[in-house]
């Protein structure tokens, strides 16, 4: 998802209709991708949240998430440049992440199968929207599949670096930031009511 | 800017294309002048909790008061507090009204400052009932202020970070806590920020 | 082998990948404030609107645009005059719908000044500056050498076949640096046409290095042993000279000022460099990240790099052949 995107989706308070600002690296459709991907607060936030989630409960879970998280995000991502009206709805996708980071915050071991389930059903939702802005943008496929490289990538060095994180000190850091997450989901929300 | 096309290429026929150059042109000048803005969003997102003493003596306060309390307090209030004032800040966007913001704003610091102060030890859901009451306040109140033309989504998250750092500071302050001489030096400091929060509430009365 | 059939039908969407070039815009003053135009861009599909060359309104042109096909690409020539001279004046790329991938600008000035730039999507105006500093030539061909290497996908299918080849830190840092050093020094000596190879043969040539790590990978799964195993920097020393003057070839297409090629060569190069090393690191995170997890991929999964790079290898190899000879 892009701002351009954002700004049609969400409508800013204040910001007196879209301003569309479309990221162009100049290097092609696959790097503009990525480039949306990392610029696009709530595709991030949800890649760090699953981290925290997938960190947090130990390295069976890391070893989940690497290919389940993009492969589920392209899922989404193709369903969205298919099916151009599947688009979900943008309370569901800031939802979805400020969920995770609740978990994240609580800390509460999750049954395998369900954490399975929590990474499929997010990742699906925001690799929807983000093939949903792709096709927006003009990118399709390319730049679905460049952020799907660079969810591929954090998803798989991010989270096997704090995995490692034993100290209690450094869990607690871990669900503080899932606590940012969910608090900034939740105020994203109210924006998004206000604005609708 | 007026621009001239020179050609429309494919055909390779000259055309004068002024009023659509023009008109990209102008386009092209919106797309730039967005890019400061979002960045605004994130900025004045980071400024805002920073800018009322109010509410970084407030902050700053539920770290001492964490800190004093010592563990399972010092992590659980960072943790639980961002989440009630998100929450109280939905609240506030979505038109909930909640009674009674401005006093419980105002009494916030000088409450966690005499809390500090006496180095109450209640049970921790006292604790955490008195600080997440205090966080919604202050979400509520403070989430709403964006600034004009900034982005939201970046608003959010700066405002968050901002408070998560505020609360930081006061963690590490109340580190002295450890020893013995800053039992009473953190006592002094919740002193200090009840003092503050009675000023500010005289300020915001008279 | 079901999923090799798989790999293969990606290829031909990947193959051309290395294909994309920018644009190159050309304005050589020939009297004051009268310069002569060129506008070349790489053929690309079928698209018949392509992003146009716009100037300030204070600028004319004399004659209308030329068209002509070369190669690879689409060439317009046309001259323009602009009233107070060219200092100061504007030129904007404008795509139909916005998009267009970078071009590089070069501007030559009667009096021997030569000023270069990188027109972006996000900065599509350019502005004649009287005395541009170097600061601009280094960042433009900073930009285009990171641009060369992270399009240039058979350059990093060779340096992901190194990293699969090469056991132990030490000897992957002899080998890449021994690419590194190879490709940068036949990179110089291309520019300065000291050796010219012919660009269909060199090609070719690239693409058969690649082919022929295929083999060398999948002897390394059934544990054998090879002068490549051996000394995989040897093996990186010598073809790295070949991939450096693909490099050049690259950094030709694009052209070159005349007065300060050396900087910018240092510039191009440092850009490639900066994106290999980019690629190099992300690569090993990954592979790092993994083993720190005991994460251990299905056999098809885990073999499927090392086939893609034998597969592609021949592709090109037979693709590039004929290219060269039978076209």
């Amino acid at each position: 998802m892009t701002f351009t995107d954002h700004c049609s989706r969400i409508p800013w308070h204040g910001a007196g209709g879209a301003l569309a600002h479309l990221v162009q690296t100049g290097f092609g459709g696959f790097y503009d991708g990525m480039a949306h991907w990392a610029i696009t607060p709530e595709d991030v936030l949800v890649v760090l949240a699953l981290t925290l989630l997938s960190a947090l409960g130990g390295k069976d879970r890391v070893r989940r998430l690497v290919f389940t998280l993009p492969a589920a995000w392209f899922a989404g991502g193709l369903m969205a440049l298919v099916f151009p009206t599947l688009l979900p709805p943008m309370v569901l996708t800031l939802a979805s992440f400020g969920l995770v980071g609740l978990l994240v915050a609580l800390n509460r071991h999750l049954p395998d199968a369900v954490f399975v389930l929590l990474v499929l059903v997010t990742a699906v939702i925001h690799g929807a929207g983000n093939g949903g802005a792709m096709r927006e943008a003009g990118l399709g496929w390319l730049g679905l599949a460049g952020a799907c490289v660079a969810v591929f990538v954090v998803a798989s060095v991010l989270p096997a670096l704090l995995v490692r994180i034993e100290k209690p000190a450094g869990r607690i850091a871990m669900r503080v930031g899932g606590s940012w997450i969910a608090a900034a989901a939740l105020l994203m929300i109210g924006w998004w009511f206000r604005g609708g | 800017m007026l621009f001239t096309s020179h050609f429309s290429l494919g055909t390779g026929v000259p055309a004068l294309a002024l009023a659509s150059a023009g008109h990209s042109g102008a386009a092209g000048l919106l797309a730039h002048a967005a890019h400061p803005e979002t960045a605004d969003g994130l900025i004045s997102g980071l400024a805002h909790p920073v800018s009322g003493a109010d509410h970084v003596l407030a902050m700053i306060a539920v770290g001492l008061w964490g800190a004093q309390l010592g563990k399972p307090a010092v992590w659980v209030l960072p943790v639980a507090f961002p989440i009630a004032m998100a929450f109280g800040g939905m609240m506030g966007l979505l038109g909930i009204p909640m009674p009674g913001v401005e006093i419980g704003i105002a009494a916030s610091a000088i409450v966690l400052g005499i809390m500090v102060l006496a180095a109450a030890r209640p049970p921790l859901w006292v604790a955490g009932i008195i600080v997440g009451l205090f966080a919604l306040f202050h979400g509520h109140a403070h989430g709403t202020e964006l600034p004009e033309g900034a982005n939201g989504t970046l608003y959010s998250i700066g405002f968050v970070v901002a408070t998560g750092l505020l609360h930081a500071v006061g963690i590490a302050i109340g580190l002295i806590h450890r020893w013995d001489w800053g039992k009473p030096t953190l006592r002094g400091a919740g002193a200090f920020v009840a003092a503050g929060g009675a000023f500010f509430l005289y300020q915001a009365l008279a | 082998m079901r999923w090799m059939l798989i790999l293969a039908c990606l290829i031909s969407l990947v193959a051309d990948a290395h294909e994309l070039r920018p644009g190159y815009l050309e304005i050589t003053e020939v009297d004051p404030g009268v310069a002569e135009v060129t506008w070349k861009l790489p053929v690309v599909g079928t698209a018949r609107e392509v992003p146009k060359v716009m100037f300030d309104a204070d600028t004319q042109e004399l004659t209308p645009p030329n068209e002509r096909l070369t190669g690879d690409s689409r060439v317009f020539e046309w001259k323009i005059e602009r009233t107070g001279g060219l200092d100061g004046a504007t030129v904007r790329i404008e795509a139909p719908d916005g998009r267009f991938r970078d071009a590089l600008a070069s501007i030559h000035r009667l009096d021997g000044r030569h000023t270069t730039g990188r027109i972006t999507p996000e900065r599509p105006t350019l502005v004649i500056d009287p005395a541009p500093g170097w600061t601009r030539l280094a960042a433009t061909y900073l930009m285009l050498g990171i641009e060369h290497i992270l399009l240039g996908f058979d350059h990093l299918l060779f340096v992901l076949g190194l990293l699969l080849i090469v056991d132990g830190t030490r000897m992957l840092v002899k080998t890449i640096t021994a690419f590194t050093l190879a490709h940068s020094l036949s990179l110089a000596i291309a520019t300065f046409r000291i050796v010219e190879v012919p660009e269909g043969p060199l090609n070719a040539c690239i693409a058969l290095s690649i082919l022929f790590l295929g083999p060398e990978i999948v002897r390394k799964w059934r544990g054998g042993e090879s002068f490549t195993r051996r000394h995989p920097w040897v093996v990186a020393f010598a073809f790295g000279l070949l991939h450096g003057i693909g490099f050049a070839s690259g950094l030709a297409v694009t052209g070159l000022p005349h007065a300060s090629i050396p900087l910018a060569l240092l510039w191009f190069n440092l850009g490639v460099e900066a994106g290999q090393l980019a690629f190099v690191f992300i690569v090993l995170a990954m592979q790092r990240s993994w083993k720190s997890i005991s994460l251990r991929w299905p056999l098809a999964l885990r073999r499927a790099p090392g086939y893609a790079i034998g597969i592609l290898g021949a592709f090109w190899t037979i693709d590039r052949l004929v290219a060269t000879f039978l076209i």
